[in-house]
């Protein structure tokens, strides 16, 4: 398979599938304005919503999976992965 | 493995051109050629929909007019970003994300001297062809032109005959060279003409199967009634029991057996019923039905996902929020039901954002449960969801059907060699990848090891006693011999453990995780294979 493209693309792959493995999700408190979108995208339950602050908290970051789901739907852009 | 594999079956924009190249045999270039000399002047406002890599783009914007280019892709739109000069004709060349759907929201009326698509109608169903075609009346300028060029299959016997003849094998060839393929329009100059189009070929290459239709705006369009609404019921018949064993062994091997995009009923839903969106994705959306049918009245839109599951078209860019306006759009949805609330998978919140579709069609967006299976409840509770639809499991059905699913890959990738050269090996090496693959699926969640690598370590332990037990009770394997098990079945076990991470939605990460540690072993084992012959050999 001499085709250069496809080398190209696997080591993209690895490096994208290494970094994936250190992700870590970085959540800023002070811009939380409590729609909990991050809540209800979390497949694994990260997050829980605090309902009397109209917060939300973060915890398990070991069980989390890196899908990105918060990052995208939070409209404050409270939520970073890297 | 698979990971090489998945990465080889991806097209990449590319591959995309080159693909394109062969299957017109350089043909489209010329048709472009032709676009440019005829209808391109200065100072010509031009919109170019499905733009791809920017090559007509480029050649317009050299012509002196001022081009958009759109397309659905951010991979060929970042291409054509990086591919374009620029323009020395005085023109200027400008890209952007969007589906061709959404033209019409995007720019104002009357705002084109030309539009320009290639290759892009015959990837559209009819009604959505339609609705573009519309959004194209209404954006183009009264003494404007609308030039498409598509596949199409030529008339006459023996035309057809040879076109048949030809494009067979080269489409074979050209998927597994560059992974594109085409296909043609159906009856496209009627539906240009219920648009209010004119429709002349303007010129034709390839024995008339490739051709550039030339449209001026003659009235406004036809008005259509629109058709009755499909409803969807789950039925089983020759066709979807095949889809189902197809899917069941290569579901990972395109082309992916794809569902018509587009509105359908459940049940008997009227205009206060929910509306459901999924993928288009074949399986998925008959499970969706299977799992509706009977316990809810709702409306079903299936937007295009490429043929591919929700998570991972949404986690790979097929499946995003232009796709589901784009969905909303040309089926009409808003004459269909008075509310405007829809209810997304909440496995797709990845990839699609869900404040653009807000903000962009003014519909609410809803986050539905992960299974299907849970939706009636979802439903039924006023939309309200328990911890356990909001969060993914891998329980032991969804196990089996993953490690079937590698089986597949396994089967084409090892057994078929060993079918070929090793007959004698097949049924032992059958018999331990099944026992092997089945036993891993039952016991993988008291498996200890947080991935998929470190769970395939008790796996080959134990896989290993088993192998021991055998040959000192039973098959008294000679050392040689029960040595070179051993170390086949750690590979195997090995293998097996990480394959099963990727398919799974509760490890991060794959087997790429570990690509340069499997290289070691993988020299190793084939120095140890390799090694007695090549010291032998004199």
């Amino acid at each position: 398979m001499a085709n250069p493209t496809l080398l190209e693309s696997l080591t993209e792959h690895i490096t994208l599938a290494r970094t994936l493995r250190t992700l870590r999700i970085h959540f800023d408190p002070q811009k939380c304005t409590g729609v909990w979108q991050c809540y209800e995208v979390c497949p694994i339950g990260c997050w829980t919503p605090d309902y009397e602050r109209r917060l939300v908290e973060h915890h398990d970051t070991e069980k989390c999976i890196a899908c990105g789901a918060c990052v995208l739907q939070c409209p404050e852009g409270a939520i970073e992965l890297k | 493995m698979a990971t090489v594999f998945m990465k080889w079956l991806e097209t990449k924009p590319k591959d995309y051109d080159r693909g394109i190249q062969i299957l017109t045999l350089g043909r489209l270039n010329r048709l472009k050629g032709e676009i440019v000399r005829q209808y391109i002047r200065e100072g010509s406002r031009v919109l170019e929909i499905g733009c791809g890599t920017g090559t007509l783009t480029q050649m317009m914007a050299e012509a002196g007019a001022d081009v958009i280019g759109i397309d659905s892709s951010q991979a060929m739109l970042a291409e054509a970003e990086r591919k374009i000069a620029p323009a020395t004709g005085g023109g200027h060349a400008k890209f952007e994300l969007m589906e061709a759907s959404q033209i019409a929201d995007r720019f104002p009326e009357t705002s084109f001297d030309v539009i320009v698509s290639t290759l892009v109608f015959s990837e559209m169903p009819v009604e959505q062809q339609r609705f573009v075609l519309e959004a194209c009346h209404k954006l183009l300028t009264p003494s404007g032109r609308l030039l498409i060029v598509d596949e199409v299959v030529p008339s006459g016997f023996l035309p057809k005959a040879l076109y048949y003849l030809v494009r067979l094998p080269l489409a074979l060839i050209t998927w597994l060279v560059t992974r594109t393929s085409t296909r043609p329009l159906r009856d496209f100059k009627s539906t240009l003409e219920g648009a209010g189009f004119s429709a002349q070929i303007a010129a034709s290459a390839l024995g008339d199967s490739l051709v550039l239709f030339e449209s001026t705006v003659i009235q406004s369009p036809i008005p259509e009634s629109r058709p009755s609404i499909p409803k969807l019921q789950p039925k089983v018949s020759v066709r979807t029991l095949f889809l189902d064993l197809w899917t069941l062994f290569f579901r990972i091997i395109p082309p992916y057996p794809k569902f018509k995009t587009g509105l359908y009923a459940i049940g008997e839903p009227n205009r206060k019923s929910p509306v459901l969106v999924t993928g288009n994705f074949d399986l998925t959306v008959r499970r969706v039905v299977r799992a509706l049918h009977g316990e809810v009245d709702c409306w079903l839109l299936v937007a295009d996902s490429a043929g591919i599951n929700i998570w991972c078209a949404a986690g790979g860019g097929f499946f995003t929020a232009e796709k589901i306006i784009a969905a909303i759009r040309t089926s009409l949805l808003k004459e269909v039901v008075d509310h405007h609330a829809l209810i997304l998978p909440q496995l797709c919140a990845n990839g699609v954002d869900s404040w653009k579709i807000r903000q962009e069609t003014g519909w609410g967006v809803h986050w539905g449960p992960i299974e299907a299976v849970d939706i009636p409840e979802y439903l039924a509770c006023d939309r309200k969801k328990t911890n356990d639809m909001r969060w993914v499991a891998f329980p032991l059905q969804a196990r089996l059907e993953m490690v079937t699913v590698t089986l597949g890959f396994y089967a084409l990738m090892i057994l078929l060699p060993m079918l070929i050269f090793w007959r004698h090996l097949f049924w032992p090496v059958a018999i331990a990848l099944l026992g092997l693959t089945y036993f891993y699926a039952v016991v993988h969640p008291w498996l200890p090891g947080k991935d998929g690598l470190w769970k395939s370590i008790p796996l080959a332990a134990i896989a290993l006693s088993g192998l021991f037990l055998y040959s000192a009770t039973w098959a008294h394997l000679p050392p040689q011999s029960l040595f070179n098990w051993a170390l086949g079945i750690l590979a195997l076990s090995i293998f097996t453990g990480g394959e099963l991470q990727g398919m799974s939605p509760v490890m991060r990460g794959e087997q790429a995780n570990w690509i340069p540690e499997g290289v070691i072993f993988a020299a190793l084992g084939l120095a140890y294979w390799l090694g007695p012959l090549v010291l032998s050999w004199k």
